[in-house]
């Protein structure tokens, strides 16, 4: 309808309809009632007599795009009739933000800008219904967010992995073995063949492992660190708020040289010989390795069936695995339980096995 | 400013978290960018802090300048046991002055294992105008005067909940320092105070206070006084009891049947310590009501037990001495379909022989029986595999299971074998599994079962079982989402705890007392985990008087970012670089 038309109608004919101007330029007309339901409209009406006629077309403040301005329309379009049971907004409510979440973050926006807090809370709330239970890795992909905070600044636990760490593992130790034996061929001139048997024990051994569950810490910890030594040299110079925080844990740089001293020294502690301490050790990282003294054939062809035991304790069937830990653990039980307190007699000693009541 | 990518602009953010409460999506949430992190931390009203000295308070306060209400807890859970000497630390003091400076509006304070003295007290009296809820749980170091000042001073209190904390309280007439003014009072809990309370005090409070829905009382309110008190107060929703030990006299029992019947919104019932069974009847009329029903220091015998548990069948929680034996359980599992959480405490438990007909039929009916149960703690003496296989295969829905048997590595009576397959059903069974104590007699295989098939506990408790190392590896190893892990009298050396260094920055916190890590051990992984304080806990003297292959008494590692701790008493070393170069 004209301008002109509506003059022309009688006035008992006409509705009420206020001017507005999307934020593209366009001007539409919107019923009175439906527009007044946003107390930013209601406030140009009322306190700056604006929305009368196209001239005095009320301006959308900027975050309100076109297309979310007609989705305000219906949800105010509904909700501003007064008639409505409780169970009938509900049921609109669940169906109005049954959108994709870009959409409800501009609606939430959007809504904002116009202050119509119902519609605000609702929208919120849907997002908020998203997040939770979600890893930060999950919502970052689901908001398309960057992963822009070192790991100092993240203070959550090291995060574990799907892929299989053992394969990792492995061949980490074995590309260590295979670097030591080249150092000492070229001293030594041992022959290129244990290098090749190396690569093909690699092989054999990867077939033992069919992927499963469990993972290793040591292995993320390192993988993130260099990670993030990267993403943080390429960072921008931290803005002001964000200095404060890093200072707190910039202290707490765990860097991976001191994972290296700690691997060495773990060796010396663990003494390689004792075939079950290689079970334990693979946890621990293998980068560079500090090699104390020679390594002869001998104990390299221990290590490599040490490590060939662990990947088929790892894999193996389950009787056969429980004979083998069994077998391992009484080893080991004289020497440990002697230790322990008698149970009973000491128990003042010890402690109480019952809450203090 | 959002960049062009970005699909979520911060101001939508923060109205969007004003929705999102839970401490683990708010933790999810500030590290997903810079830009959250930001915006949460200016958002977050409420810190839970799970170890008081992973993070000093100074810390807290800088990254969240806003905070209306923090939670604390200190010591480690084994101190419940007695295992933690006195005066190991979880001192309150600390971190109260810092809140006090920093946050004038600060409205809720939670503490638990966490020792507070009357200074404490009296300075959440006077710096916080605003102050609405105190719980402390499982605390010590203050007395009534602390009390007191907190009554006097908070003016908008609406909780004060001292949940099994160890009071010292000379006078029961702290209760007089609540002014007449006072009506804003919704719950109190002071079931733990040891003296007599000023009855006339307690009944004022009571009156004037409109909201109040939960009362917890002490055990020296004799039933007399029970009736007055819930008449001034129908609107209860949880009651605890004072005793209810006094020889039966008519008028008494009708005034209090009378002063129940009146409470329409009971929900909840505890206390009854020292029962006459005669007067139990005087609370049936709540009975049909109830959803939670706490008999833990209750020795009412089988038969009235099962008369009173036979009433109430919307229950959804019981705690209850195992008076209750098989058969009441048996009845139980007939009677309360809606029972989500069972805890059975023993009576006598360091009697030679059973007291009480409880085994684990009992648990197997209940498991039977009931299928909403969730949480168990069950106390008994002798338990089978098989009957653990069949509570596993019935109910994959629990998410907290804690098997005691009293003695000792009891295996399994029938077979006398170890209990490891029984535990492995019940770990390969619960999915959701989230807190396991373990008990009986188990080897390494349980472990084995454990890493592998628990991927969702969180906390794991273990007492005098496993072989050797390995079975410690396998929980290090495989149990994915593991926060807090305590161990007693296990024979778990060096090797395991070494090379699983790592996962520990992964967890909260790791126990070990009685167990075989060495000296050495605890050195060198102070030494090269600055995140962890490595703590050697030990009452015979400093380690380094022993050789270093010797073991540690008790063992507490924890993950920090405040560091080394300064407020150690004399047989606590924490193993950091510093400490390791003096040692050596």
């Amino acid at each position: 309808m004209s301008e002109v038309d509506m003059a022309v109608v009688k006035p008992e004919m006409m509705r009420s309809y206020i001017w507005i101007q999307t934020t593209d330029g366009a001007v539409q007309q919107v019923e009175q009632e439906v527009a007044m339901f946003c107390p930013v409209i209601c406030q140009e009406v009322i306190q700056k007599g604006m929305g009368s006629s196209k001239n005095y077309a009320i301006s959308l403040p900027q975050r309100v795009g076109t297309s979310m301005f007609s989705l305000i329309l219906d949800y105010c379009r509904f909700h501003q009739v007064p008639g409505r049971s409780n169970k009938e907004r509900k049921s609109f409510d669940e169906k109005f933000v049954r959108v994709d979440t870009k959409r409800l973050c501009e609606l939430t926006s959007a809504a904002e800008s116009l202050q119509l807090k119902p519609l605000v809370d609702l929208t919120s709330r849907a997002l908020a219904r998203i997040i939770e239970g979600k890893t930060p890795e999950e919502i970052r992909e689901i908001f398309h967010l960057p992963d822009d905070l070192t790991e100092e600044e993240k203070l959550e636990p090291l995060k574990n992995t799907t892929d299989d760490p053992r394969i990792r593992l492995l061949n980490r130790l074995y590309a260590k073995k295979r670097k030591e034996l080249r150092e000492r061929e070229k001293l030594k001139n041992v022959e290129a063949e244990e290098e090749h048997v190396d690569d093909r024990s690699v092989d054999d051994l990867l077939s033992f492992i069919n992927g499963g569950d469990g993972d290793s810490k040591g292995m993320k910890t390192s993988k993130n660190r260099k990670k993030h030594q990267k993403r943080k040299d390429r960072q921008k110079c931290a803005p002001e708020m964000h200095k404060k925080e890093s200072n707190v844990f910039s202290s707490l740089c765990h860097n991976a040289k001191d994972d290296l001293e700690l691997q060495s020294s773990l060796r010396e502690t663990l003494k390689l010989q004792d075939a079950a301490d290689v079970i334990f050790s693979p946890t621990v990282e293998y980068e560079d390795v500090d090699i104390d003294g020679e390594i002869d054939p001998a104990l390299k062809e221990e290590i490599d069936r040490e490590v060939e035991d662990f990947a088929r304790i790892l894999n193996s069937d389950w009787p056969e695995r429980m004979q083998e830990l069994l077998s391992l653990g009484q080893e080991r039980r004289p020497a440990q339980l002697s230790i322990n307190g008698n149970g009973n007699g000491n128990l003042k000693r010890y402690g109480t096995l019952f809450p203090k009541p | 400013m959002p960049n062009k990518a970005s699909t979520f602009p911060e101001e939508v953010l923060e109205h969007v978290l004003s929705f999102i409460t839970n401490d683990k999506d708010r933790n999810a949430v500030s590290v997903v960018c810079k830009s959250w992190y930001e915006i949460e931390r200016w958002c977050r009203k409420r810190i839970f802090v799970g170890n008081c000295y992973a993070v000093r308070p100074d810390m807290v306060i800088r990254r969240f300048p806003e905070l209306r209400s923090v939670e604390l807890k200190g010591k480690p859970h084994f101190a419940d046991f007695n295992l933690v000497p006195d005066s190991w630390g979880g001192y309150f003091y600390p971190w109260i002055v810092a809140l006090a400076t920093a946050y004038p509006w600060l409205e809720e304070i939670r503490l638990k294992r966490m020792v507070i003295s009357d200074e404490s007290l009296e300075v959440i009296a006077k710096s916080f105008k605003n102050f609405k809820v105190l719980v402390l749980s499982s605390c010590e170091g203050f007395s009534t005067d602390g009390l007191s000042a907190i009554a006097a001073g908070c003016r908008n209190l609406r909780e004060l909940d001292l949940r099994e904390s160890e009071v010292d309280d000379p006078s029961g007439q702290w209760l007089n320092s609540f002014p007449d003014s006072f009506t804003s009072l919704v719950s109190l809990n002071i079931s733990c105070l040891g003296a007599e309370l000023s009855f006339s005090a307690l009944e004022r409070l009571v009156g004037q206070c409109p909201d109040l829905n939960n009362l917890q009382l002490n055990h020296a309110v004799p039933v007399e006084r029970l009736a007055k008190l819930i008449r001034q107060a129908p609107q209860l929703v949880e009651l605890g009891t004072g005793e209810f030990s006094a020889k039966l006299q008519p008028e008494i029992f009708s005034n209090l049947a009378g002063a129940f019947s009146v409470c329409k919104e009971l929900r909840s019932l505890s206390g009854f310590w020292d029962v006459n069974p005669a007067y139990l009847p005087a609370v049936y009329p709540v009975c049909s009501g109830l959803t939670s029903l706490n008999l833990r220091y209750a020795n009412i015998k089988s038969a009235d037990l099962n008369k009173l548990v036979s009433q109430c069948p919307n229950l959804q929680r019981l705690w209850v001495l195992d008076y209750i034996e098989d058969v009441g359980l048996e009845a139980l599992a007939a009677c309360c379909k809606d029972l989500t959480e069972l805890r059975v405490f023993p009576s006598d438990p360091f009697a030679a022989e059973p007291n009480v007909s409880l085994t684990e039929r009992g648990l197997v009916s209940v498991s039977e029986g009931c299928p909403k149960l969730q949480s168990v703690l069950y106390f008994c003496r002798q338990m089978t595999n098989a009957a653990l296989v069949t509570v596993a295969k019935n109910r994959p829905s629990m998410t907290c299971f804690r098997l005691c048997i009293i003695e000792p590595q009891a295996p399994d009576y029938q077979t006398l074998q170890p209990l490891d397959l029984g535990f492995g059903a019940i770990v390969e069974n619960y999915k959701d599994l989230r807190r396991l104590s373990l008990s009986g007699l188990l080897t390494d295989r349980v472990f084995e079962y454990i890493g592998t098939y628990g991927k969702k506990i969180e906390m794991l408790s273990v007492a005098f079982a496993g072989d050797s190392d390995l079975g410690l590896h396998h929980v290090l190893y495989g149990c994915e989402r593991l926060c807090k892990l305590e161990i007693r009298d296990c024979s778990f050396g060096d090797k395991a705890l070494l090379a699983n260094a790592a996962k520990l920055e992964t967890m909260r916190s790791l126990w070990m007392s009685s167990c075989s890590v060495s000296f050495g051990a605890c050195k060198l992984l102070g030494q090269k985990m600055p995140r962890l304080n490595v703590e050697v806990i030990d009452e015979r003297g400093p380690p380094e008087s022993r050789p270093e292959s010797y073991p540690v008494e008790k063992l507490y590692i924890y993950r920090t970012i405040a560091g080394p701790r300064l407020d150690m008493p004399g047989f606590v070393w924490t193993m950091d670089a510093d400490s390791v170069s003096r040692f050596s």
